[in-house]
This record gives C-alpha cells, sequence and structure tokens, in this order.
C-alpha cells in the first residue's frame, strides 16, 4: 500500500496555545512535526530541540487542539450532495458552497423551481434530500405544491427522519397510487384527496422503485468519499468511521484509491455490516480486509443494529413505551440470535459496535455482551453500544461493569429534542437522552457522535450540543447530564479514538501520534460555553499537511 | 394482466420456517420462486439443483430459490420477471419482522396477489416465548397478522395442548394446522382459488376458505365502494379481481386485505371478483346486497 511521500524535514508549529488532551502536558505553544508524526511538544525550548526545523508560525493567534474524531458517521454523506438540500437548517456542501437552510415551504419550492429549470434530462427525476417540516408552521407540503415545480417531472422531497417522503403527482401516477386506493401511508387531505405524502417503508418503496432512487443504499465510490472527506475537512475531522457498510471488493478498493491519494485529508474506519454475512464469512471478511489496514485505512469493526430509530417510533421501548401511545419498534435482530453473534464476534476477537436507541434494545445487547464476556472473558474488547439514547444509570453501570463503551448522539438534543420531549418519550425520560454525564460518572468511556447525514458532521456542533444540551426552540432538556467542555473535546478526539482501538494513534497531541489537528480561531475551553458551536475551523492538519479550511 | 400469488411466510426465529420452505422446494407442484432469509441454511439436493448463481438457485423442478439482500421490492420484481414465469412466489419473512410489512407489498405491487399470511410457530417454544420479557410482543404480534398458523413441533405432546389454547387465546378464528418436520402440503399457501383461473375455483381444498363470487352488474361508484370497503367485517379476509369505476366505468384491478386496499387502473377486463375470508363470513345474499348497493345507479352509466 503506497502511503504519502513522508514529510520529512521538521516543521514546528508556534501557536498562541495547543489543547493536547495530553495528561502528562495539556497545554503547549509548539508542537514538532517529522514523518507525518508528532515528533514534540512544549514551549520554545522545542525550536532548537530536534535539530535543523522549519519554524511554521502562520497559525500565530489560533488554537491548536487533536484533530476530531467522527465515531459515528456515514461516508455516503459524500454521495448526498448529488442531489439537492431541502433542509431548514444550514449545511455546507463538499464544495463549500454554504446552505442557509428553508424557513418556508414556499422558500424551497422557489428554489428547486430554480434547479428544475436548469435540469437537462427531462426524465431524470429531481430529488430533494434533508426536509425538514417540524419547524414550519402553516400547512403541511402537498403535492400541489410540488406540481408548482413540474408536472412533466418526477419530483420528490425526503424528509431528514428517513420515514416519510412528498411526491408530485407524476409520481403518484407512475407507482398506481390513486385516491381510489386505501393504502396505510398514503396521507390525504380533508377531502380525501391524496397530499402527495407518502410514509413508512411499502408505500416509499415502491415510490423509490419508480424514480430509481435509493438514498443511502448506493454505493460510495472515490468521488464521494473525496466529497465526504471535503465535508468532514471544513469541520476538523482528522479521522471518521464509515458506520456501516457491506464492504463488497468495489467500495474496499475505491476506499483503497482515496485514502492512497497523496491530499486526501482523512483516516477511514470502515466497519463492516455483519448482517449481509454468515456469521463465519463475516468474521473472515473482516480478518482479510484487517490485511489490508494502512495509516489512513482502518478496517476491524463489525456493526449490528438492533432496533430502529426513536423519532420513526422503531426502537424498542421499555415500559412505559412511546409518550404518545404508539406501539413499540422492532427488533431487526432476534433477541438470542442477537447473543450467538455477539459471543461468535467477541471470541474471534472482533470488536462490535452496536446500534441500539431504545432504552429495552440498550439493555438487551448490555445483557448479551456480559453474557460473552463472563463466558469468554478478553479484555480490553472495547465493545461499545451507538446511539444508546435513552439508557439510564442502572444500564450504564452495567455497561461498566462488562468494559464497553458508548457513542451518544447528542445533536438529537438539539434537532429532535423538542419532538423527543413531546411525542416520543415525553418530558421526563426526555431528561436523560443521551446522558453524557451519567456515563462519566459511572466510568464508560465515552463518545458523541453526529450521524452525518442524518445531522450534520461537526464535532464542535457536537461538542456544543453535549454542554449545553439546548434543543432548536431554546429549551434546556436534561441540565443534570450537561457535560464540561473538556469532557465534551475529549468526547469528540480521545474517546471516540478509544472506543475505535486506535487511541494509540489519533485523538491527542502526544509523541509519536500522526500529526492530526484541528485549528481553531477560539479556544473552545475557554469561551462562554454557548459560543462553542461559533468556533471557526481555520484549518485541517492530517499527518502534518496544513489544509485550509476556506 | 399477469398477477402472481404470493404468500409470505412468518413465524419467529427457531419456528421452522426454513425446514417448511426446504421441504415445500423439494416436493413443488408449481414452479415457486422463493425469497429466503437465510440463504446460507438452504440445504438442496445437488440432484435437484439446475443452476446456481451468486445467492440464487435454480431447481431441475422449476423452481428458483433467492436470498433476500437489499430491498425486498427489487427481490420480488427481480422474481416476477424471470423467465420462465413463476406460478407463485414464497417470502420467508425473517425471523423477528411482522408478516404483515412483507404482506403490504403484496397490494403496492400491482402485479401480486396477496395469498393467506401463513404463521410458523413452535409447539415446543410459543408458551415461553410468550411470557419471554423481550420477544413476546413480537410473538404475538406475529400470530395476529396470521390467517394460516401451521403449529410445527406437534410431535412433543407434553407442550401440544398448551401451545394450541396459547393460539386460540390469541387467534381464535385462524385456520391451525398441526404438523412435524416442518411437512406441509401445497395447499396451505393457497386460498381456495387461482387468481389464474378466478372463477373457475380449483377442486376445494381441505382448508377452504367460504369464498363468493360477483360479477357486477355495472361500474362501481367511487364514494360507495369506499364506504363499502372501509366497513367490511374483519371476517372477510379479501376482496380481489376486476371491476370497473365511476361513470366512465374506469378498469381497475381491486385489492383488499386487512382494511387495506389497492385500486390500481388496467387495460379493459372482464369484471369479476372473488371475495374470501373465515367461516362468519356474510352469507352470499348478504354480500350481493351490499356490493350491488356500491355499484353505479344504471341511470348515470355513460354506455360505450
Amino acid at each position: 500500500m503506497p502511503a504519502e511521500p513522508p514529510l520529512a524535514a521538521t516543521r514546528i508549529f508556534q501557536t498562541g496555545r495547543i489543547v493536547t488532551m495530553n495528561p502528562s502536558l495539556p497545554i503547549a505553544t509548539h508542537v514538532a512535526v517529522r514523518d507525518c508524526r508528532i515528533l514534540g511538544i512544549g514551549g520554545p525550548e522545542l525550536v532548537d530541540a530536534f535539530g535543523p526545523a522549519i519554524l511554521d508560525d502562520r497559525f500565530t493567534g489560533n488554537v491548536i487542539v487533536p484533530g476530531f474524531v467522527e465515531g459515528h458517521g456515514h461516508a455516503a454523506d459524500g454521495l448526498m450532495w448529488r442531489n439537492p438540500y431541502a433542509g431548514y437548517f444550514p449545511r455546507t456542501a463538499p464544495g463549500g458552497s454554504h446552505h442557509a437552510g428553508f424557513r418556508s415551504i414556499a422558500e424551497m419550492i422557489a428554489r428547486l423551481r430554480q434547479i428544475e429549470a436548469a435540469m437537462t434530462d427531462p426524465d431524470r427525476p429531481l430529488v430533494a434530500w434533508g426536509f425538514d417540516p417540524i419547524y414550519f408552521d402553516g400547512p403541511r407540503l402537498t403535492v400541489t405544491d410540488l406540481d408548482a415545480i413540474s408536472t412533466r417531472r418526477m419530483i420528490v422531497v425526503a424528509h431528514v427522519s428517513g420515514h416519510i417522503l412528498n411526491v408530485n403527482s407524476v409520481v403518484l401516477e407512475r407507482a398506481g397510487f390513486s385516491a381510489d386506493s386505501n393504502l396505510q401511508g398514503l396521507v390525504r387531505d380533508a377531502a380525501g384527496q391524496l397530499t402527495g405524502e407518502l410514509q413508512g417503508p411499502a408505500v416509499m418503496g415502491r415510490a423509490n422503485r419508480i424514480t430509481g432512487e435509493a438514498g443511502l443504499s448506493r454505493e460510495l465510490d472515490v468521488a464521494a468519499l473525496r466529497d465526504f472527506a471535503a465535508l468532514t475537512r471544513r469541520v476538523g475531522v482528522t479521522t471518521s468511521t464509515d458506520l456501516a457498510n457491506p464492504l463488497p471488493d468495489e467500495t474496499v478498493a475505491a476506499l483503497q484509491s482515496a485514502t492512497a491519494e497523496k491530499d486526501f485529508p482523512l483516516r477511514l474506519v470502515p466497519a463492516l455490516r455483519a448482517r449481509e454475512f454468515t456469521v463465519p464469512d463475516g468474521i473472515a471478511r473482516i480478518k482479510a480486509l484487517q490485511r489490508l489496514n494502512t495509516e489512513r485505512l482502518h478496517f476491524g469493526i463489525a456493526k449490528l443494529v438492533v432496533d430502529g430509530s426513536i423519532q420513526g417510533f422503531t426502537a424498542r421501548l421499555r415500559w412505559p413505551g412511546y409518550h404518545n401511545g404508539a406501539p413499540n419498534g422492532l427488533w431487526y435482530i432476534a433477541p438470542a440470535e442477537l447473543g450467538s453473534i455477539i459471543e461468535a464476534y467477541h471470541r474471534a476477537g472482533i470488536q462490535l459496535h452496536i446500534h441500539t436507541n431504545g432504552d429495552e434494545a440498550s439493555e438487551l445487547a448490555t445483557e448479551m455482551i456480559g453474557r460473552a464476556v463472563s463466558a469468554y472473558p478478553r479484555l480490553d474488547h472495547r465493545h461499545t453500544l451507538q446511539h444508546c439514547q435513552m439508557a439510564d444509570e442502572a444500564i450504564f453501570r452495567r455497561m461498566h461493569a462488562f468494559g464497553m463503551c458508548v457513542n451518544l448522539f447528542a445533536n438529537h438534543i438539539y434537532y429532535w429534542g423538542e419532538q423527543h420531549r413531546a411525542l416520543t418519550v415525553g418530558p421526563s425520560r426526555a431528561q436523560r437522552m443521551n446522558a453524557c454525564g451519567t456515563a462519566l460518572k459511572v466510568g464508560v468511556p465515552l463518545a458523541i457522535h453526529s450521524d452525518t447525514p442524518v445531522t450534520p458532521v461537526d464535532p464542535l456542533f457536537t461538542m456544543w450540543c453535549a454542554v449545553n444540551r439546548v434543543t432548536a426552540r431554546d429549551r434546556v432538556l436534561g441540565p443534570h447530564e450537561r457535560v464540561t467542555p473538556e469532557q465534551a473535546l475529549h468526547a469528540v478526539t480521545l474517546g471516540p479514538a478509544y472506543t475505535l482501538h486506535l487511541d494509540h494513534l489519533i485523538g491527542s497531541i502526544d509523541v509519536g501520534k500522526f500529526a492530526d489537528f484541528a485549528v481553531l480561531d477560539r479556544d473552545p475551553l475557554a469561551i462562554e460555553p454557548m459560543q462553542i458551536r461559533d468556533i471557526k475551523v481555520r484549518a485541517t492538519v492530517s499527518g502534518g499537511r496544513v489544509f485550509d479550511s476556506a | 394482466m399477469n398477477v402472481i400469488p404470493l404468500t409470505v411466510i412468518g413465524g419467529f426465529l427457531g419456528a421452522g420456517k426454513t425446514t417448511l420452505v426446504n421441504q415445500l422446494l423439494h416436493t413443488a407442484t408449481r414452479r415457486y420462486g422463493v425469497l429466503v432469509n437465510d440463504f446460507g441454511a438452504i440445504a438442496i439436493d445437488a440432484a435437484l439443483i439446475a443452476a446456481r448463481d451468486g445467492d440464487t438457485i435454480a431447481l431441475t423442478n422449476g423452481c428458483v430459490c433467492c436470498g433476500m439482500s437489499g430491498d425486498l421490492g427489487d427481490g420480488l420484481l427481480r422474481l416476477a420477471a424471470r423467465q420462465p414465469e413463476i406460478d407463485h412466489v414464497i417470502v420467508e419473512a425473517s425471523g423477528v419482522s411482522d408478516p404483515w410489512r412483507v404482506a403490504e407489498l403484496a397490494l403496492v405491487e400491482p402485479g401480486f396477489s396477496l395469498e393467506p399470511i401463513v404463521v410458523v410457530a413452535d409447539a415446543a417454544a410459543l408458551e415461553s416465548q410468550l411470557r419471554d420479557r423481550w420477544v413476546a410482543d413480537t410473538v404475538r404480534g406475529q400470530l395476529l397478522t396470521a390467517e394460516v398458523i401451521v403449529l410445527n413441533k406437534a410431535d412433543r405432546a407434553e407442550f401440544l395442548q398448551g401451545a394450541r389454547a396459547a393460539i386460540r387465546t390469541i387467534r381464535p378464528d385462524a385456520k391451525l394446522i398441526q404438523t412435524q418436520h416442518g411437512i406441509i402440503s401445497d395447499w396451505v399457501l393457497r386460498f381456495a382459488v387461482s387468481p389464474r383461473s378466478w372463477f373457475h375455483a380449483d377442486a376445494a381444498p381441505e382448508h377452504a376458505f367460504p369464498t363468493w363470487h360477483f360479477v357486477p352488474a355495472g361500474p362501481f361508484d367511487r364514494d360507495r365502494l369506499r364506504a363499502l370497503l372501509s366497513t367490511l367485517p374483519a371476517s372477510i379476509l379479501r376482496v380481489k379481481g376486476f371491476c370497473t369505476l365511476g361513470p366512465e366505468a374506469a378498469p381497475h384491478l381491486l385489492q383488499f386485505a386487512s382494511g387495506q386496499w389497492a385500486l390500481s387502473p388496467v387495460t379493459a377486463m372482464a369484471p369479476g371478483l372473488v371475495v374470501i375470508g373465515t367461516p362468519a363470513m356474510p352469507d352470499g345474499t348478504e354480500l350481493a346486497a351490499r356490493f350491488g348497493d356500491a355499484e353505479v345507479p344504471r341511470s348515470a352509466v355513460n354506455l360505450p
């Protein structure tokens, strides 16, 4: 595997403040870099300590922190931007164009009309993504709105929740959906006419087959990986997971090819979507992939999904269930089968990252890991629950006892906190959602994440969520679960590095580790906590190579 | 318009669905296209394998067995497009899924006709599953969607009566069939009539669901048909066939199941409906009156 050409010369970055996350030397002003790695950290004494060196002062006045680690993201984010963004919240495209987000349906329709007018192939569907109507007052998006864009071209607007599509009359007609039918998920207005809103997998699946759009299931190519790295680089991320991917040969080739490019600014940690394989085949696949590991591409994790999502009412909740009375969600793996899969991967020495959203799913996965580690003790397995949004103190205590880690979905507090409070889990359990404070108190190693593209990748924003726990309606949700800025910074650097078994290589600024930094305009540990999300990333340094954020 | 019958086989992990599917493939008298959840567990006699391509096995008896990877709807459409044509599609739902989620696809995709939802239960495990803290609601939910319940491992006499009683408590009206080693007859997979010849009922199989055939005298009124379909009693499991709608007498394919229905526009077809239900279904006289009332009044029809 060709590595990038070594940056052989010693370069010393001099800046006002370096927050290292390194307990021996937490704060420094100089960091020396050689051969892509950190050679030394300290003060002005470094300048003469390592022989001839380039003194690089371009970051004077900035703050250097360890490069951020996105412990739960999806590289498919790099594919999303091939279609127009229709969301409410601001978001930046890989090319750097900033989308302010739409504040009304009329604004979004006007923009989609412009996009439609510029499309040349009349048969190509227009599929916009990220639509998020929950903060709009007034009527919902309808087929009439979308027909105003075109009544010849198929138009689809996908909701950010992943559980709803809005379509125009062309899609309704080609799918054979008419007001004469009465299918679950075909939403009607008061007059009985179809609104073009499609809810749930059956009718959404039909529409996707008609338009040929399958969203996240499209395969990654090199261009998508470059776009993903462009997104992550701009927000200071130097390592990201792709959690998860079936990792067919073509995808592995694309990963190898992209990460071998000299200017590729990101280390990638793809997890294998284990359920696409029999257990022996999945274990064999991971072991084979591990032989391909390089400094920039790291295989070795298996991902399992135990339940669905809370906002989609498919997560498994314990009593008293969903606040609005919706029936309990679905197991994606039978409990006994989960136990046997966990045991097999655990015994094979493979690390598991397990998606559990509801507290019943987290409890089950914890129980099953507990059985496996009790029957087949293995030190330092670091099996990690991903999302784990509703775990309470008792679940965290057991996770701690079994040596497990957690990666909490802190961004949910901002993006869906109001819905969780009002509809999904109600006012009491919403206080303990993504309970970073409890996880740390109990001693469970903690990371926090964006699940990009579900919410935008931006670790400073994720930190802000964990520190302030403020919803999009400015309500503080669960003040007792807030963590300090130091704890939050740890949870986007060394914390996720630990959950990936990469804390010896990334996650802090320490001698011998990769020279991966985020260069910020202000210090997240010194700033007023509500301003953490406003900090600008000036540059990202990956293996000593500087990438400006412009 | 070609409509392929589709049977969903659900049931909790370990109930014996894969054994049942293996056995159906070996003894098939029709060309089954089977989508299985666990392709690795399918064990076909080498002598019966005509071709193997990735996760698709073609059998010498005309059947095809495919692994379910990616989108289930895509898998169904691939089966429907096969040449020579498949006679009947069987989908083995995953052990934790709601069989109705699979069945819904047969309403949403116009090329399929929904046959009974079959749920396999393990006689020896059922009662403890229904008490299990994690799976009780899943197992119960699967039984609630069933139209035929196959109680497998019925040789376990010590559990049989308890299992039967548990099923009868949850689903007093479902067909209950007992078996061992997943052995069932082909007819379990079908209602009494073949969709290819809806008006020439096959010889009534042992578990015949009551059926009633109806040829509407004219088109249905849209509002009256909606009112009729939305108030059908739970004892009516299916309404399917061709009808015409509105004063313009537009031909449609109608499929009704479980309170939902699809009316898909089709090219002209001779109208004719079949109603399938449980023994509690209203009799022909009442049904004729109800369906007759949904027709467009004669004077309003524009005859071509």
